[in-house]
């Protein structure tokens, strides 16, 4: 019966269709989820840093270091990115000794920081491509969150370790 | 931290990606996190404790050579029930754009994925024909290392991602006075003597033997006693075919030498020569050799260059040009205390690829891996970073 054989395909290809969307929606979610992780860890890195420098700035180098080191703390969204910069800025511009705890913990957490930097740049990317996808726009998978924004600011990590050639 | 990390190639087989994996666990081990390794290996093989075997591995004719590698339904339920089983914090993946454990482990894994590029193969022809499957892949992996500025270059012009890049470990205490060879390096001084080495296929064009040899060739009756110890692959025909009948006895020839012997052959040079005219991404060979406290004479490529420091831990001679070549000779062979001070500043740089020290920076990606899946920041005493 060629009848049958003809439901039996649109079944299977209803079917398969169904199966693909439901995976693409959760791939979707999933990619969205560990964007905004990324970008709480991030927040959470930008905030140790600046902390950090706050408290080298009080025990030694002073005014302008402290004052960049504030900005960065109560920085508004739209000019985080400014004041991250400029604290980043302000901080090559010091002398920083390894052998300090201090200023230690201010090198260690710029090199988390770069890390926490990289990672989010390379998920939103993830997140970004993955929500433009045209049947993904089609379908609006994904609209209970905001597009995956990047946070563009130069990189961090201070002294390179001298001990650790780079290209 | 609990750590899996699953490498592509079979331990039956030495080679460079398995020595990471092996050196990389036992660093981990020893900064006192727990770690299982995940590596095709045949049933009966002697492996190390922290080794889990995912069964036996094919030969499979792969981008341009033979793989050692598992792949297939049998070897994704093993890869399955080892991570089931595991409760990994982190999973840190080898060479996963290669058809093996690594690829089944990311499409299996949960959690964050590390993984870590060692080549510079742009992608597989596999998967450049499937560019969806390659995007599947690339997007569950969490962060991403290249161990060379070479690998990481390709991971950012054609992956499109970025990567850290971190250099292969030495394990320098392995290198670190060894005996040498019973009747090595032998006399050295002003103007006679001297033993140099070369460690690699000597019939490769791009290993550069060629310039050693005519360095040599020229060098050698000017200067009595002057000995060359070559190990690598290759047959020892080829070898002294090169070199006129005269000065064939003051060539060795070692063969392939085990991990174990490396060391051994060299500490017993008084200068280790890497004549490589390219192709070369990192240059593990002059790391060992600084570990083994040998001076080292290189070829100016920017890889050599940048392990070197820029020629304070080593001599740079301009790449191919053997008349140079054998004027640095003379200059090192005739100065005991240059070469001295070469190898001081060595000890200082090879310090910074000790495992221990390249293992804390592999766990701070870890770390970046883990609070980007999980939105929170660990503390670097929890991190075993402190």
């Amino acid at each position: 019966m060629p009848g049958m054989w003809w439901v039996v395909g649109a079944v299977l290809v209803v079917a398969l269709g169904a199966a693909y969307l439901i995976w693409t929606a959760g791939r979707v979610e999933r990619l969205q989820t560990r964007a905004e992780s990324a970008a709480r860890a991030l927040d959470a890195h930008l905030l140790r840093r600046a902390a950090a420098a706050a408290v080298l700035a009080e025990r030694r180098y002073g005014v302008e270091l402290y004052a960049a080191a504030r900005i960065a703390l109560d920085a508004v969204p739209e000019e985080r990115e400014a004041a991250e910069n400029d604290l980043t800025r302000q901080l090559r511009t010091v002398a920083l000794d390894p052998d300090d705890p201090a200023c230690e913990a201010v090198i260690a957490a710029s090199r988390r920081l770069a890390l926490a930097r990289q990672v989010h740049t390379d998920l939103v990317r993830d997140a970004r491509a993955a929500r433009g996808r045209p049947l993904v726009r089609l379908l609006r998978m994904g609209r209970g969150h905001d597009w995956p924004r990047y946070f563009d600011i130069d990189d961090p990590t201070l002294s390179l370790p001298a001990d650790v050639p780079t290209g | 931290m609990r750590i899996g990390i699953v490498c592509p190639y079979s331990f039956d087989v030495p080679g460079g990606v398995q020595n990471h994996v092996m050196d990389l666990a036992e660093a981990l081990i020893g900064l006192g996190h727990e770690v299982s390794v995940l590596a095709p290996a045949d049933e009966d093989s002697p492996l190390p404790s922290y080794v889990v075997s995912a069964g036996r591995a094919v030969p499979l004719p792969y981008n341009g050579s033979v793989a050692r590698i598992a792949f297939g339904p049998v070897s994704t339920a093993r890869v399955r029930r080892w991570i089931t089983r595991g409760e990994f914090d982190v999973l840190h993946v080898h060479e996963p754009l290669t058809p093996s454990l690594s690829m089944l482990a990311v499409l299996c894994a949960r959690g964050p994925v590390v993984a870590t590029f060692h080549t510079a193969m742009t992608r597989s022809r596999v998967l450049s024909a499937a560019q969806g499957v390659l995007q599947i892949l690339l997007e569950r992996i969490t962060a991403r290392i290249a161990v060379s500025a070479l690998a990481r270059k390709v991971q950012v012009e054609h992956m499109d991602g970025g990567a850290v890049e971190i250099p292969n470990g030495v394990a320098v205490a392995k290198f670190a006075g060894v005996e040498p060879l019973p009747g090595w390096p032998g006399e050295c001084g002003p103007g006679t003597g001297g033993t140099l080495g070369f460690l690699g296929r000597f019939t490769e064009p791009r290993k550069g033997f060629p310039i050693l040899r005519d360095a040599f060739v020229a060098l050698a009756p000017d200067r009595p006693g002057l000995r060359l110890l070559v190990a690598g692959p290759g047959d020892a025909e080829d070898l002294y075919e090169q070199f006129p009948a005269e000065l064939r006895e003051r060539v060795s020839f070692l063969g392939m030498v085990s991990e174990a012997d490396k060391p051994r052959m060299l500490r017993s040079l008084h200068l280790y020569v890497a004549p490589n005219t390219g192709g070369e991404s990192f240059g593990m060979i002059l790391t060992e050799a600084l570990a083994a406290g040998t001076t080292v004479v290189a070829s100016d490529l920017d890889a050599f260059r940048r392990v070197l420091d820029g020629g304070r831990a080593g001599r740079l001679f301009p790449t191919g040009d053997a008349a140079a070549l054998r004027t640095a000779l003379v200059e090192l062979l005739d100065d005991a205390d240059r070469r001295a001070a070469l190898t001081a500043c060595g000890d200082q740089v090879v310090a910074s690829f000790d495992w221990p020290v390249v293992a804390r920076r592999v766990l701070e990606v870890y770390a970046a891996a883990i609070e980007a899946t999980d939105g929170r920041v660990m503390d670097q005493e929890w991190a075993g970073l402190g």
